[in-house]
């Protein structure tokens, strides 16, 4: 009974959740036309691929996907080096003043991001970095919950490791590199699954730093064209599968440290 | 002193316990201690340098400027005067700093209490399920992965009052179409409701790793006490999950008083700033009014609110820091 009854509220929820995802899929592969067809037909009889066509090749939309990438990758592989070495630093060193420097980075965790992001914006116009690389990657470098993860994950390590590594002579930088990283793999994927996801979804700092049609994320291009696509929700709904596809395959193929990566980010607003 | 040599032959005053072995002096000894400690600092500083410079730069600076700021007026085009308080009393005199703030406090006591109630409901029922457990838990969690704008935009059309899915079911049924965020009254109810349906999946996974990881010895003793499964959860489960559920609050209370991105997509805060939210009229400020000040001053109101709120987590948080 109570399965039944737990199965049964699941199907309505995973739906409820899901349908408007496939409907949009459904919508991308319509001719606009067909939109005003009353009852709607909810499997195109034919695939129309005309919405993506004018997507891929009308609107600069493969440029934002471009710049989502290069963006969204380096912020990520900047912060798997920096944070691991900060965590490294945090976790096994002992050096004056580090759980105060430590107690200071977790406070810095709370400043909500819209609260600087007037300053930021001029500190970004000062250095003439505005519609820039550089505008979008380097702001976002600045947060300390990678810190807190990957001390997390590396405090957990045995010190044995280290320390004969130590007494073979190797540097500190060389246990970094060949003790250390090998061994939080996962953590470092549940760092870098975080940081990409934020990065692919982040939203109102590349809409202050670029105004270029050229320099636009996915997220930022596909907002500022509300005005001139209007009601074009073919176009509009092939914008959005594209955008998801890639974030939903990934998920499929890393489940579990998606999850992970989410439940963490969870403390850094 | 014997600072000459840092190896060098033991004074004879100092008693050796391995005889013909080479003993460093007192003194040698501590030089050499020194100086592996500035070694261990300077590497310490090495590691940590590159992340520090960047929250000094992008986090720590920035803040330290929208103190400055709230002193101030102009900076865009007319020059930078410091005006003391008087941004303070600008922000309170504002009606629509006043409206704005209402209605981010109308999304939050809309979305928090229904994504949390859903979310330990359906965490609760995803316990039961086994069988396509994984793909059911994928298709709950597919909303979360969506950028905010893009589930802005997916809803934008869903709530179309000619082409929308809602009013095509509505139709069917026979009842009366609605405009949804043309309309004062159901525009915000109707963001809130995106709001809910893209971090519901969040939410529910977030109390379903938290009931699987309860002591099931628990369960076992009131189940062995008599208790049916109402009572169990009324008994065991809900004291249980008070932190959990505390901390869900707070954050989602953090997350909530800062939407913007569903309503810039959404309704851009209209009709008649019905949606309009704190952190929205915090970037008109900036970008339409050209208000500095007055924007870095509602900045301020802003992180003096999640400043209070964080701190509140973090004592709920402590023992899962350590420090």
């Amino acid at each position: 009974m109570l399965t039944t009854f737990s199965y049964a509220v699941t199907i309505v929820v995973a739906l409820a959740c899901s349908v408007p995802l496939f409907y949009i899929l459904s919508t991308s592969l319509k001719d606009q036309q067909l939109l005003f067809t009353y009852p709607p037909n909810w499997i195109p009889s034919h695939l129309y691929w005309g919405n993506y066509t004018s997507l891929l090749f009308k609107t600069p939309f493969l440029r934002w996907v471009l710049n989502t990438l290069v963006v969204a990758s380096s912020v990520t592989l900047i912060k798997v080096v920096f944070d691991s070495m900060a965590g490294y630093a945090f976790a096994k060193m002992r050096f004056p003043f580090r759980n105060a420097l430590f107690v200071v980075v977790i406070m810095t965790m709370m400043i909500p991001f819209s609260a600087i992001l007037i300053p930021l914006y001029f500190i970004i116009f000062n250095f003439g970095l505005l519609n820039t690389y550089w505008a979008l990657i380097l702001p976002p470098l600045a947060n300390p919950i990678g810190i807190f993860l990957m001390r997390g994950f590396i405090e957990g390590l045995p010190n044995d490791l280290e320390n004969a590594a130590r007494l073979d002579g190797v540097s500190e930088f060389g246990i970094y590199l060949r003790i250390i990283l090998p061994l939080v793999r996962p953590g470092l994927v549940v760092l870098a699954v975080l940081t990409f996801l934020t990065q692919y979804t982040s939203f109102i700092w590349p809409l202050v730093a670029v105004n270029d049609q050229s320099m636009q994320l996915i997220t930022t291009g596909l907002a500022t064209q509300r005005s001139v696509w209007q009601v074009n929700y073919g176009i509009f709904s092939a914008g959005a599968v594209m955008a998801l596809v890639p974030i939903v395959a990934f998920f499929l193929l890393l489940q579990k440290q998606f999850i992970a990566a989410s439940l963490a980010g969870a403390l850094k607003q | 002193m014997t600072a000459e040599s840092a190896v060098g032959p033991a004074p004879a005053a100092f008693p050796l316990t391995r005889p013909g072995r080479p003993r460093l002096s007192k003194a040698d000894h501590r030089r050499l201690r020194r100086r592996y400690e500035i070694g261990r600092v300077a590497v310490a500083i090495g590691f940590l340098l590159p992340n520090l410079f960047f929250l000094i730069v992008f986090l720590l600076w920035p803040l330290v400027q929208v103190f400055i700021e709230m002193f101030q007026t102009g900076g865009l085009i007319e020059p930078i005067r410091y005006v003391g308080l008087r941004n303070w009393e600008r922000i309170f005199h504002d009606p629509v700093v006043i409206q704005t703030l209402g209605n981010s406090l109308r999304f939050a006591v809309i979305i928090i209490p229904t994504m949390l109630v859903l979310g330990l409901l359906i965490a609760l029922v995803l316990q039961n399920v086994k069988r396509g457990g994984a793909t059911l838990r994928a298709l709950i969690y597919l909303p979360v992965l969506a950028p905010t704008v893009i589930a802005g935009l997916i809803w934008l059309f869903l709530l179309d009052p000619d082409l929308g899915a809602f009013n095509l079911f509505l139709r069917v049924i026979g009842a009366k179409p609605l405009i949804y965020l043309g309309s004062t009254d159901l525009a915000l109810p109707s963001v809130a409701a995106m709001e809910v349906w893209r971090s519901i999946g969040f939410w529910a996974l977030y109390f379903l790793a938290a009931l699987i990881g309860m002591p099931r010895e628990l369960y076992q003793a009131a189940h062995l006490d008599g208790a049916n499964s109402v009572q169990r959860f009324r008994f065991v489960t809900l004291p249980l999950m008070r932190r959990v559920f505390l901390f869900a609050i707070v954050l989602a209370t953090i997350f909530n008083l800062q939407i913007f991105d569903s309503v810039y997509v959404m309704t851009d805060g209209g009709p008649a700033n019905t949606t309009a939210t704190f952190v929205w009229y915090i970037y008109h400020a900036l970008f339409f009014f050209y208000r500095t000040g007055f924007g870095a001053t509602m900045a301020f109101l802003l992180l003096l609110i999640i400043l209070a709120l964080s701190l509140v987590q973090m004592r709920l948080l402590r023992r899962r820091i350590g420090v």
